[in-house]
């Protein structure tokens, strides 16, 4: 066997480990947050990372599809593609979990913070960009525009998520201010967040290959067919 | 605490299901890959 | 350089005649902000709004009206061109910058044109009383820039798709959504007097704009001939 195909063996016990002890210790290593609603703290370790690989996902989705428009390697496409459905799945993950979290925390589970609002628009892009790749019927075609698409959703997403929050400030100054940033976090819990940020991203980046490897010979088998 | 115990079981008997479930793909993906090669 | 400048204003030109003729973006732009704009003053009007909540409502009310408006017309100038069988010629004789600016300045004035109706309209019918007017009317033209060079990108995009007009919202609307809040923001700012608010936005607006002109220069080629 090849010394990679050693390596990918291993990995994947390397991630249950070490999740498994993340989750261990999000619960009894890191101590439960002051000025949180009892344990709901502990939300924190699972709701961050999801939003964290949502976002890294869109940036994977959008440099394959510039480097698509510029290869026009079908690999590049199906890297689009694949990037943007995890980002779907994690973007999904991480509104729930977000919304049960400002549940506990506030009482209600919406309420347009910066923060809530950013995801919402990551949730609409994904939509779009799988509508439009629903609706093309040629795959050259269907992996140019959604290519298209996905640059120019990410020109557009430096605008939300920077100036749209220091203009929303003035607009509803009794908003619910995001305490995660604020916080000054435990250093266990730090650690715990950071070692759950790095398992999620371990998790992401597997499923992130086996569904490329999937979806590659998916297309390959079509094409015989054809 | 004991609650605490209760969720964290939990946590880790989906994330343990999810990881087989995954495994189980990944094995599965690579014979194919081996037959397609 | 002036050569394609004459170009760019001859496929504006066209495009206007051939809308003229027909008359189903002004149509569809007209109906929908009349009808929407009757509905929401027969039943609001203006005295059922507090005070206090004026200015944000309104505000809101007004670009959500423009916005649906261009999304029930703004795709026109590409889907006519595929519908017709005239894009196969327009592609082989014209350089795809002039397309492009001529199908954009097309897609502007359709755009001003509404706003000029539509905007006294609003204010006769909603007691819709704006402070600072300059503000406000250049929150108007460079709101009315931006989103004419992202629907047009969008239009590009959809033209050759199959569910054209349901598909042209899904994929323009994500896109829209900080332009839109910006600017409901800016507008809110002129009916209360804030010079600074209306400053913010007119910076957000401008360099939205600037990037998307960029982009849309950069990425409507390859659109254009997928």
């Amino acid at each position: 066997m090849s010394s990679r195909l050693r390596v990918s063996v291993v990995l994947p016990w390397l991630l249950l480990l070490w999740m498994s002890l993340i989750i261990w210790a999000a619960f009894f290593y890191a101590p439960a947050a002051a000025g949180f609603q009892g344990q709901s703290s502990r939300i924190v370790f699972f709701h961050v990372p999801t939003a964290w690989v949502a976002t890294l996902a869109f940036l994977v989705s959008c440099i394959a599809s510039i480097r698509y428009l510029r290869t026009r390697d079908v690999k590049d496409d199906i890297r689009a593609e694949t990037a943007s459905s995890l980002g779907l799945l994690f973007a999904v993950l991480a509104t729930v979990t977000g919304s049960i979290f400002a549940r506990i925390m506030w009482g209600s589970f919406w309420n347009w913070d910066p923060r809530e609002t950013s995801i919402t628009f990551l949730l609409l892009i994904y939509a779009a960009y799988f509508a439009l790749r629903a609706a093309v019927a040629d795959p050259e075609r269907r992996a140019t525009l959604a290519a298209v698409y996905s640059i120019l959703a990410f020109v557009t997403v430096p605008f939300l998520v920077f100036v749209v929050p220091r203009i929303y400030w003035s607009l509803h100054p009794d908003t619910i201010i995001n305490t995660q940033a604020k916080i000054k976090m435990d250093s266990r819990m730090f650690q715990v967040l950071m070692g759950s940020l790095a398992g999620f991203t371990g998790l992401a980046a597997w499923l992130y290959t086996i569904r490329c490897r999937v979806e590659s010979i998916r297309r390959r088998r079509q094409q015989e067919v054809l | 605490m004991n609650d605490l115990l209760g969720i964290m079981l939990v946590t880790l008997i989906i994330w343990v299901g999810l990881f087989s479930y995954v495994y189980r793909l990944d094995r599965k993906v690579r014979r194919l890959q081996m037959e397609d090669l | 350089m002036l050569r394609s400048l004459v170009e760019t204003g001859a496929v504006f030109a066209k495009d206007l005649r051939t809308e003229f003729r027909t008359r189903v973006a002004l149509n569809a732009l007209g109906l929908f902000a009349v009808t929407t704009l009757a509905a929401v003053s027969y039943t609001i009007g203006p005295y059922r709004i507090t005070e206090g909540d004026r200015p944000f409502l309104l505000a809101a009310l007004l670009w959500i009206v423009i916005f649906f408006a261009a999304m029930a017309g703004l795709d026109r100038s590409f889907v006519k061109e595929e519908d017709s069988h005239t894009a196969p010629l327009l592609r082989l004789s014209a350089n795809p910058l002039v397309v492009w600016g001529g199908k954009f300045l097309f897609n502007l004035a359709l755009l001003y044109g509404l706003m000029a109706i539509l905007v006294p309209l609003y204010c006769v019918l909603m007691g819709f009383r704006v402070v600072l007017i300059a503000g406000f009317l250049l929150v108007l033209i460079t709101g009315g820039y931006t989103l004419a060079v992202t629907t047009t990108m969008v239009a590009a995009i959809i033209a050759r798709a199959m569910t054209r007009g349901a598909l042209f919202s899904v994929l323009s609307l994500p896109l829209l959504l900080p332009l839109l809040i910006f600017l409901i923001q800016g507008t809110r700012a002129a009916v209360e007097g804030s010079a600074d608010g209306i400053a913010d936005t007119l910076r957000a607006v401008v360099s939205l704009g600037g990037i998307m002109t960029v982009v849309s220069v950069v990425l409507f080629p390859v659109v254009w001939h997928e």
